[in-house]
């Protein structure tokens, strides 16, 4: 079992009317991609559409963060393991 | 290897006048003389003059950046007000480059402001950014920010992209080839987008003046520029943090360069 905090901003955190959700993910459940259908049954249907399209895929514009560094890589199959801070993030303009 | 490659080679030497105006940032170390001439001889394209771009120019003009070249169509609105610091109660309804022109002409008649009435596009994007050192981005729209990060690649100008949303903030300098760019980050126009959103003008101002200063140490060649590092602050816990970035190898925009 690890404990991983999960951090939304921009549109993400209005979406689920919280900044901050802190799992316990058993070690099994290693992955992004399930744990963002966890989180989605938590903060409702704006929420997900925000973070997945319509296939169910991880949207390319979602920018994930792990301990202060961009994750890498495929995202629908990035891993969890060893994280403690994953950020959210989805894409700010100006105006 | 300078990160600014200007296109002008204007007259950069400065008069005592200048030394009087600026005689407080001149003592800035690793600044001084030559970083101060470097910013004259130096030319900026703002994308808008809002809530962002406006309190931008207006730390650029402050440092007596040689000219700014703001881009910014349609006329002032009172939703406006709240952040778009270059405008002016008088000027509702009125083109919004008249405030900025006249704006930034009271407050230093020295920088050379050319304020052109249209937003980025596909038809001014080349033409404009070909008459900059540097680029600002601070449009609401991810079709002309992605549009702009497009044309500062392909030309290897350097962009400094800031955006804002409710009480957070997000700076990121980019050099083409050296650095991810935008589309690197946000491959596609993200769907769920609006042009309205929640902000009050501080947060822009600050997000606004991390970016001028990023431009000035890339432009006078000082300091460390945040490369390859996405600058996030959060004004609701007082949060701020440097995100390492990557280039994606794949990015239809930069890979190539």
């Amino acid at each position: 079992m690890a404990q991983v905090t999960f951090s939304y901003t921009g549109q993400l955190a209005n979406a689920a009317g919280e900044s901050e959700v802190v799992l316990d993910l058993p070690d099994e459940q290693s992955d992004l991609r399930p744990v963002l259908d966890l989180l989605a049954a938590r903060h409702g249907e704006s929420w997900r559409e925000l973070v997945l399209d319509a296939e169910g895929r991880i949207r390319s514009t979602l920018l994930v963060v792990i301990d202060g560094v961009q994750a890498a890589g495929d995202k629908q199959s990035l891993s969890l393991t060893g994280a403690g801070n994953v950020m959210l993030m989805t894409p700010i303009a100006g105006g | 290897m300078p990160v600014v490659e200007r296109i002008m080679n204007q007259e950069s030497s400065l008069t005592d006048l200048d030394r009087a105006i600026y005689e407080w940032q001149l003592d800035v170390p690793g600044f001084g003389e030559e970083g101060q001439a470097s910013l004259r001889g130096s030319t900026a394209l703002v994308s808008r003059a809002g809530g962002l771009g406006g309190p931008l120019a207006f730390s650029l003009a402050a440092a007596g950046i040689g000219k700014l070249l703001i881009a910014h169509g349609g006329e002032l609105r009172h939703d406006d007000l709240n952040r778009q610091v270059l405008m002016r109660h008088e000027g509702i309804g009125k083109p919004r480059v008249e405030s900025i022109r006249e704006t930034l002409a009271s407050f230093n008649p020295h920088v050379e402001v050319e304020a052109v009435p249209e937003n980025v596009s596909e038809d001014n994007a080349a033409r404009l950014v070909g008459q900059a050192d540097i680029v600002f981005g601070a449009a609401p729209l991810f079709e002309e920010r992605l549009l702009l990060n497009r044309e500062c690649v392909r030309q290897g100008k350097p962009l400094v992209d800031a955006a804002m949303f409710s009480l957070e903030g997000q700076v990121i300098p980019i050099v083409p080839g050296r650095t991810a760019c935008l589309a690197c980050l946000y491959p596609e126009i993200p769907p769920h987008w609006k042009r309205r959103f929640p902000v009050i003008g501080a947060v822009s101002a600050l997000a606004a003046n991390i970016a001028a200063m990023e431009g000035i140490k890339l432009l006078a060649g000082f300091g460390q520029p945040a490369l390859n590092r996405m600058i996030f602050f959060d004004t609701a816990s007082m949060r701020f943090q440097q995100i390492q970035i990557h280039r994606n190898p794949d990015c239809a925009v930069c890979s190539s360069s």
